[in-house]
């Protein structure tokens, strides 16, 4: 209870921090239509745009407003597919062979050697950029983890005895494997994907201003950041606006996770 | 002696991954140089000016036949020798992360212990969001906010360090000040909370309490009991931390025009100069799993009794 008290402000601001970009991200585009450069470029903030023209003569505002959906979706898609893969790849090495699942994460974990920007920029120079390529190259780069945590969790102490009695009910093994481990595992799962948003979306956003994934002229917030970066003196909102919503997200997904996890905790001890 | 084998099997397995995905570039090196317009005959000449017209494993064994000599090949964008090129941005990359390196222990070790001692008190809590929020920022974001702010607003710290490299950067202390800040804001976050913890643990401990009934002072009982068994975990902490530093310093060398080892990689993928970029991953992945592998050994050495998997 004391903790709830003291905890209001630092999670209401974290849910404010996160929603201004989330919902501009939703409901954007819809707002701000497609953007066009038929003004010049780099036009300080005036009567037709109130926040000034880009490096490429398009409406800062419109930007700002469509620049969210790519990243929001881009860090969604790549951690439901870094789930889709490791959870299910777990759960055969609980069942399978021991040297086979040693082997496994033995191969996992190699992938640890690199940081996972390095790796991106390696697939980028050997000609494997653009969008499908990184999302699936983060999402592998989270496998590692998510197998570890997917398989600490399904062999937590009770599974065993679980199933040993689901299967002498008559429910066939393979599908009490995954009814029953599957829904135990659930808990852990979704602490970790709060925890990995946060990886995501910053290994996302930085991808994308190295120029790893969307193409330059993409609007996006981290392409638009990279874009115009040169004329932060002259026009400083154009970068300053997408910066500015890139780290309200991040740092309101934080906060908000932080929040949840905290709590959870102190309602379990 | 097992963990040193793991690391030269792993550096090995990421030269080879490289090279093999080099390997398999659709359209190889040859046409990359010579663009859309090379004639067919040029490609062939180029081809095999480059070597590339020999199989795949011998190429491979010729590399490394090189990089046993230190021979890292040759750029195929300056035509320096690869090693030429990575040492002009070593310095800077060294000074760059040792100063942010300089700065996140101490200032992490002080907030570890001072919140870990106070756990669940109000500075704990407002020290904690604070730290998290810093850490959940790309550093791109963050840095041109601070630039936007220091330089543009305020005027006090310049936005870029153009024209400056290597360890005369040490002479110009404000060029240094950002690009510093930005590493540290993204990676103290991690080796802070483990340390937070650790001590937390340690502190209210069993044996803790038992050399407290001793009569042992506090200050004797944080430094001799609480703080060495804290520091196991936070050592590997730590190694990550230098991993991310690694990747940060990508990031933020590309941001403030530092000529360093990260914008020397960026640059090296931007015109894919393949023999670079193989240099360059060669070089970081053979420092992080150096860091690991250290962190690894001082674990053990810290903390005898636990057994540090490989």
């Amino acid at each position: 209870m004391k903790r709830s008290a003291t905890g209001g402000p630092i999670a209401a601001a974290g849910w404010v921090l996160l929603g201004v970009p989330l919902l501009t991200a939703l409901i954007g585009p819809l707002l701000a239509g497609p953007a066009s450069s038929d003004a010049g470029a780099l036009h300080s903030p005036g009567a037709d745009h109130p926040l000034g023209t880009d490096e490429l003569g398009r409406d800062v505002l419109t930007l700002a407003l469509g620049g969210g959906t790519s990243i929001v979706t881009m860090t969604g898609a790549a951690l439901l597919l870094s789930y889709l893969i490791g959870v299910p790849l777990a759960l055969l090495t609980v069942g399978g062979r021991q040297w086979a699942s040693r082997l496994l994460l033995r191969l996992l974990d190699s992938l640890l050697a690199l940081p996972g920007l390095l790796v991106l920029l390696v697939l980028a120079a050997t000609g494997r950029r653009g969008t499908g390529t990184l999302v699936i190259a983060i999402a592998v780069l989270q496998l590692p983890a998510v197998v570890r945590i997917a398989q600490g969790a399904a062999l937590a102490p009770g599974c065993g005895t679980a199933l040993e009695a689901m299967t002498m009910q008559g429910e066939s093994r393979p599908r009490a494997r995954f009814i029953y481990i599957g829904r135990s595992i659930l808990g852990p799962v979704a602490v970790d994907a709060g925890t990995r948003l946060n990886l995501v979306l910053y290994l996302m956003a930085s991808a994308n201003f190295l120029g790893l994934g969307l193409s330059s002229t993409a609007t996006d917030w981290a392409v638009l950041v990279e874009l115009n970066r040169d004329a932060l003196f002259v026009q400083p909102w154009a970068v300053l606006a997408p910066a500015m919503l890139l780290v309200s997200l991040c740092a309101g997904v934080n906060l908000v996770v932080d929040g949840a996890l905290s709590r959870r905790r102190t309602v379990r001890t | 002696m097992r963990r040193i084998g793991i690391a030269l099997l792993q550096v090995l397995g990421v030269t080879v991954a490289v090279f093999a995905l080099s390997a398999l570039l659709p359209g190889d090196t040859a046409v990359v140089i010579l663009g859309r317009h090379g004639t067919s005959e040029q490609i062939a000449a180029l081809r095999e000016r480059l070597g590339l017209d020999e199989p795949l494993p011998s190429r491979l064994l010729e590399w490394f036949g090189g990089l046993a000599h230190g021979d890292l090949g040759t750029s195929l964008l300056t035509g320096k020798p690869v090693a030429e090129e990575i040492a002009d941005g070593l310095a800077t990359t060294v000074v760059l992360t040792s100063c942010a390196l300089g700065v996140i222990l101490p200032l992490a070790l002080a907030i570890g212990v001072l919140t870990g001692l106070r756990r669940g008190s109000p500075l704990d809590r407002a020290v904690n969001s604070v730290v998290v929020l810093l850490d959940s920022v790309p550093e791109f974001a963050l840095g041109l906010l601070l630039v936007g702010l220091f330089s543009l607003r305020l005027g006090w710290l310049p936005a870029t360090a153009a024209g400056i490299s290597g360890t005369s950067l040490l002479a110009y202390p404000a060029v240094l000040v950002l690009p510093v800040v930005v590493l540290v804001c993204k990676q103290l976050c991690a080796l802070t909370r483990q340390i937070r913890i650790g001590v937390a643990e340690a502190h209210t401990a069993e044996y803790a309490s038992h050399a407290r009934m001793h009569g042992l002072p506090e200050r004797v009982v944080l430094f001799r009991h609480v703080l060495p068994n804290a520091a196991g975990a936070a050592v590997q902490q730590l190694a990550r931390t230098v991993d991310g530093l690694l990747g940060g310093v990508v990031v933020v060398e590309a941001l403030f025009a530092l000529p360093g080892l990260g914008s020397g990689f960026v640059d090296a993928v931007r015109t894919r100069d393949l023999p670079t970029v193989q240099g360059y991953a060669l070089m970081f992945a053979a420092t992080t799993v150096t860091v690991n592998l250290l962190a690894d050994i001082a674990a053990r050495r810290l903390v005898p009794r636990r057994e540090v998997a490989p």
